[in-house]
């Protein structure tokens, strides 16, 4: 209990709890876990909101995210600024998503952001490419990636206009019963 | 979309006029002279409205930011494009909700003079619209009504031939004029080249980003009110040119095409939050979190893209917010609109809503605080004088904390986060799924125990009596000998009442025997039913439309593995997958040839191992249900079996204290399942790994069979179950088991297993695994377990029950007691008019019908529904696609009137559409442009 006290105020405990999907004890777990990715960075009193701001690289090299193909999107995503670079809050906010708890549509929301490669709001056959890419290490030939794209947008395109929208993708995350459970960092 | 935005952008110079002409400036400044034949004709070939209509989708939004033109005018683009930042910028309030009307104020006069405009608005039956409910729904908006009532204006229809959305871009003008490129170019390298946009840096950057290029030429504008508050805004010659050029006749087919095709587009916008609103789900949390999808701030169309519309009548104003950051949005309307949709809800649901509203944590925190602020400052305004209210808040506060708290101390409590991080790191979900799966069945356990333990072993142990047997250590084994004589069997606790030291208080061990077990049933049922239900909810939403097919397969990647050699190996297998799938589209036809092969290895289960063997599946999937089924049979069969055994033979043949013999049973039956299992893992196990390493390396290293491991849990899970009666300890046994089961399991997986290679589905294989261990497992044990009790003859010498006919005439007696302290009557009523009759559960089944049956229907209904919207979403498309040809063919006609014009691609212009959209969205963005910079190659 002493300990969280010169980290956070109780006030900024109760605001976190409320904003995500963890516990008071959670919320000091994921605190040290992003305290240790920068010691001499972070400071271990938050009780002044500082601003500061953990590397894309240290973020990408914890054992979480290390070997995720997406961790690079994933950053970004969360990130502020989309370069990576997360501050405290960003961090919790990327793992409160990422939680058990948090529900199929703010998942899927977040999901459908991390493959939407050039962010456009669109995942364009373009996006779906990266993601196969990634996902397969490039073990696959280029005719058989834009063959599994056109797959991919002749199953979800709801509307047919060669790109999957928001919707599009929700729609078919809720056929997805799997979604759930694999988006999804332990901590 | 974004074409047809980008287009619209670069419509502007398709006005021969204005190609020639050299900037913008001049144009506006030109247009005021024809202001003065007010009477021509061609004064509706105002550039506006026709703008507005040459976009098929979202007329509101697409009418605006793009447009030069539009920017110049001090009402209409700040507050369409960004309303948040407008309200800085331009004079006119944001908050303001006749806005939208008074938008297209300059249009008005002229609109509401043709006579065709009226008759649009008020004509139910629009042509081509896709229903009249839909397009009532949009009709509200007046945005819509605008719309719809311009394309009648004929100069406008003549407009929106030059400006089809493709053709757009391929009249010389756009790159000629100077003072209209560098705009568009200017802009596009400030939104990317600024770094950072919050909150309220977003402010002056907005009008920048947008505003800027045109901006001197607004200041023109407003300096010449004259100009915009004419009624007719004449634009003489321009009308003859396009009037003199184009075939009208084309036009106004085209125009009805793109009317007809506006209410579908609206009514998407509406119908999720509309129906959601009006049809008052059950289930509202889940059915608004659909709702809610639909403003996101990605969700193109919606609250962003067109944010008149939803801010104005979206009937979901909760979730309608579009996005800007911090204190911008939060003061905005829609921030306004959540903060006071958030006021009402319980404490629970606020903060429900507040995280899972899909923003930054700042945002969220600044939500929370106002809503807060707000509802503090509403409460004491009105709860003032109601004490009780006052109380009522403090006391759900204080209900929050201790929630809290209660949670995080039942999360402290939480086993094995490490493992099976490690284990989920190493193996994936599916593994996972399994030691998830222990752990939960070791909860379970532990609750039995806990209860047991305090309500049957604690009374029994304070009056215990000596233990003459002899231990030999034997007895581990067979459970017998010396443990007959102590409290792990049911033939050794007293059927009498506790008492001591005559202090008054007194324990009837019978009544507390048969409830506490009973108890412990009814806990483990509905903790079983409420995990199914809560698994199911998830996983089989709507199990019609669950497909099998590519897109989720590479949407699913599993986030929770973190091991590196399992991340190889699981892209490995989904390329392998991927490819199989690619090339083979239906793999349902062969899932009935699996199923008639368990049938019949059911019947032939010695060749069940062989089969194994001999059997290939092309699917994964369809092995695992195999085997599966055989093994649900087996173990059903076997558990089947010795019921039957226990209940119609062992307990009739009056053996003495035939209860402990059953207990014993369950106990060696268990005890060996574990020691085999042990057996299994340690010496098996490793075994095949030496086999499958050092001898023959073709079979290599095995995989974790997580069906196989599962059913023995669920096997052992339900002979504790059947022999917590017999055996009150066994839940503790079980628990040791399953505690000691967890390591050496996570050690075996860990030295002799490789990640598996099928695609395991795991919440579906969890879904199954629960359902199961409630349908053939729970189910099977009460009905053993009330056979027992309702009609089996308990033994004459041992055991709480002795000399009973029944075990429940326990409670018989019980009533009869109770029948004669007064105090005590209503238990005797309750028992006899709700438990006892059998009206009661004649009533009782028949509402649980009734109501099962509405249920039934509303899930009719709305699987009705689902299809209705989605036919909806797929004539969108075909509306859509259909809108498209008509354009590329109205820019073939263009072309050919005027052969100057080069072509540019239409991939060109896709292409410059996402980045186009990016400039006036930044708002909603604001977290991945930068990203976006540096991520689009194509940029």
């Amino acid at each position: 209990m002493g300990n969280k006290q010169t980290v956070f105020t109780h006030e900024q405990l109760e605001a976190y709890q409320d904003c995500t999907f963890f516990t008071r004890k959670e919320i000091m777990r994921l605190f040290y876990r992003y305290q240790d990715l920068a010691p001499q960075l972070v400071p271990l009193d938050y009780t002044s909101c500082p601003d500061v701001k953990v590397p894309y690289e240290l973020i990408g090299s914890m054992p979480e995210l290390k070997d995720n193909p997406f961790r690079q999107r994933i950053a970004q995503v969360f990130s502020e600024d989309g370069d990576g670079h997360m501050t405290l809050d960003n961090f919790l906010d990327m793992f409160s998503v990422m939680s058990e708890m948090a529900p199929r549509d703010l998942k899927a929301y977040y999901a459908f952001k991390i493959y939407d490669f050039n962010n456009d709001d669109y995942i364009c056959a373009w996006d779906l490419e990266q993601t196969v890419t990634k996902l397969t290490r490039g073990e696959l030939s280029t005719e058989e990636v834009s063959l599994i794209c056109e797959k991919v947008l002749d199953e979800a395109d709801g509307d047919h206009d060669g790109r999957l929208s928001l919707e599009d993708f929700q729609n078919m995350i809720l056929r997805a019963p799997d979604f759930l459970s694999t988006f999804h960092i332990c901590i | 979309m974004s074409a047809y935005r980008n287009s619209a952008y670069e419509e502007d110079p398709d006005y021969p006029d204005y190609s020639g002409s050299q900037n913008h400036t001049q144009r506006y400044l030109k247009s005021p002279g024809p202001l003065n034949n007010s009477d021509e004709p061609s004064t509706r070939s105002n550039p506006y409205p026709a703008e507005s209509r040459t976009s098929p989708d979202y007329l509101g939004s697409l009418a605006e930011p793009d447009y030069p033109g539009s920017q110049s005018n001090p009402d209409y683009p700040g507050t369409m494009s960004h309303p948040y930042s407008a309200g800085t910028d331009y004079p006119k309030p944001l908050a303001e909700p006749e806005y939208i009307g008074s938008r297209r104020n300059p249009y008005q006069p002229g609109s509401s003079g043709d006579p065709d405009y009226s008759q649009f608005q008020r004509n139910p039956d629009f042509p081509g619209s896709k229903g009249s409910g839909n397009y009532t729904g949009s009709r509200i908006n007046p945005d819509y009504l605008d719309s719809l009532g311009e394309p009648d204006y004929p100069g406008a229809q003549e407009n929106l031939n030059s400006s089809g959305p493709r053709a757009s871009s391929n009249h010389p003008g756009s790159r000629r004029n100077p003072e209209h490129a560098s705009p568009r170019v200017k802009a596009y390298i400030d939104s990317l080249g600024e770094p950072d946009y919050p909150g309220a840096e977003s402010q002056s950057n907005h009008p920048h980003f947008f505003g800027e290029p045109d901006y001197l030429r607004a200041e023109d504008h407003r300096n010449s009110p004259n100009f915009w508050g004419e009624p007719d805004y004449p634009g003489a010659e321009n009308g003859h040119d396009y009037g003199s050029s184009e075939d009208p006749e084309m036009a106004r087919q085209m125009l009805s095409r793109t009317s007809s095709v506006q209410p579908p587009f609206h009514y998407e916008d509406v119908s999720p939050l509309g129906v959601l609103g009006e049809n008052d789900y059950p289930e509202s949390i889940e059915m608004k979190s659909v709702g809610m999808a639909n403003p996101y701030p990605g969700a193109p169309g919606n609250g962003y893209v067109n944010p008149a519309y939803v801010g104005d009548e979206g009937p979901g104003p909760a979730y309608g917010d579009p996005p800007l950051s911090g204190h911008d949005w939060l003061s905005s309307p829609q921030g306004q609109e959540l903060i006071e949709s958030l006021i009402p809800m319980t404490s629970r649901d606020r903060i429900k809503a507040i995280r899972n509203q899909p923003r930054t944590m700042e945002e969220k925190r600044n939500l929370r605080k106002m809503v807060d602020k707000e509802k503090s400052k509403k409460s004491r305004r009105i709860l003032e004088l109601n004490c009780c209210a006052q109380c009522l808040n403090s006391i759900s506060l204080a209900y929050r904390r201790f929630k809290n708290n209660l949670s995080e101390l039942l999360n402290s409590i939480s086993l094995w986060q490490k493992t099976l991080k490690v284990i989920g790191g190493k193996f994936g979900t599916s593994v996972l799924s399994y030691f998830n799966f222990l752990r939960w069945l070791l909860k379970f356990n532990i609750f039995s125990f806990i209860v047991t333990f305090s309500f049957i072993i604690i009374p029994q142990l304070t009056v215990m009596e000596k233990n003459h047997l002899q231990f030999t250590g034997l007895e581990f084994l067979t459970g017998a000998g010396y443990f007959t004589n102590t409290v792990m069997y049911y033939g050794f606790y007293t059927n009498s009442t506790i008492q001591h030291d005559n202090s008054g208080a007194s324990y009837n061990m019978q009544l507390a025997y048969i409830f506490t077990i009973g108890g412990c049933l009814v806990v483990c049922f509905f903790s079983l039913l409420f995990s199914m239900a809560r698994y199911f909810r998830n996983n089989f939403i709507n199990p019609h439309i669950y497909s099998r097919g590519i897109a989720k397969l590479i949407f699913c990647w599993d986030f929770t593995v973190t091991h590196e050699s399992a991340v190889k190996l699981k892209q490995k297998n989904l390329s392998t997958e991927i490819r199989f799938l690619a090339n083979h589209s239906n793999p349902g036809a062969v899932l009935l040839l699996p199923f008639v092969v368990s049938c019949i290895n059911l019947v032939v289960p010695r060749f069940y191992s062989m089969f194994r063997l001999v059997e290939r599946y092309e699917m994964p999937r369809h092995e695992v249900y195999t085997l599966l089924i055989r093994n649900i049979f087996l173990k059903i069969s076997i558990i089947g079996i010795l019921c039957y055994y226990w209940l119609n033979i062992v307990a009739l043949d009056s053996e003495e204290c035939w209860e402990t013999l059953i207990g014993q049973e369950i106990y060696r039956l268990l005890l060996m399942d574990f020691v085999f299992s042990l057996a299994d893992s340690l010496l098996g196990e490793f075994l095949r790994r030496i086999i499958g390493m050092r001898l023959i390396t073709s079979l290599g290293l095995q995989e974790f069979d997580i069906a196989r491991n599962v059913l023995e849990l669920i096997y052992a899970q339900t002979l504790v179950w059947i022999g917590t009666f017999f055996c009150p300890l066994l839940p503790f046994i079980q628990m040791i088991t399953l505690f000691l089961m967890f390591y050496v399991k996570n050690i075996s997986l860990m030295m002799n297993f490789q990640p598996p290679s099928k695609a395991w589905r795991a919440s579906q294989m969890m879904t199954f695994f629960i359902f199961l261990l409630f349908f053939p497992s729970f189910t099977g044990v009460l009905c053993t377990l009330a056979i027992t009790i309702w009609r089996l003859k308990p033994s004459a010498d041992c055991g709480p029950f002795r000399g009973l006919s029944f075990f429940i005439e326990s409670i018989y007696r019980w009533i009869d007691t109770l029948n004669q302290t007064p105090s005590y009557l209503w238990v005797v009523w309750i028992y006899q008019n709700l438990i006892g009759s059998v009206h009661f559960f004649f009533i009782l089944t028949l509402i649980v019908l009734i109501i099962t049956y509405l249920y039934w229907q509303i899930t009719e209904g709305r699987k009705i529904m689902i299809r209705l919207l989605h036919e909806q979403i797929i004539n969108e498309g075909k509306d859509k696609m259909f809108l498209i040809d008509k354009l590329i063919k109205l820019q073939g006609m263009e072309k050919r009137a005027n052969p100057t014009l080069f072509t540019l691609e239409r991939r060109d212009l896709e292409q410059w559409g996402p980045q186009h959209v990016r400039q006036h969205d930044a708002p909603r963005d604001l977290r991945f442009r930068q990203s976006f910079q540096e991520d689009n190659p194509k940029a």
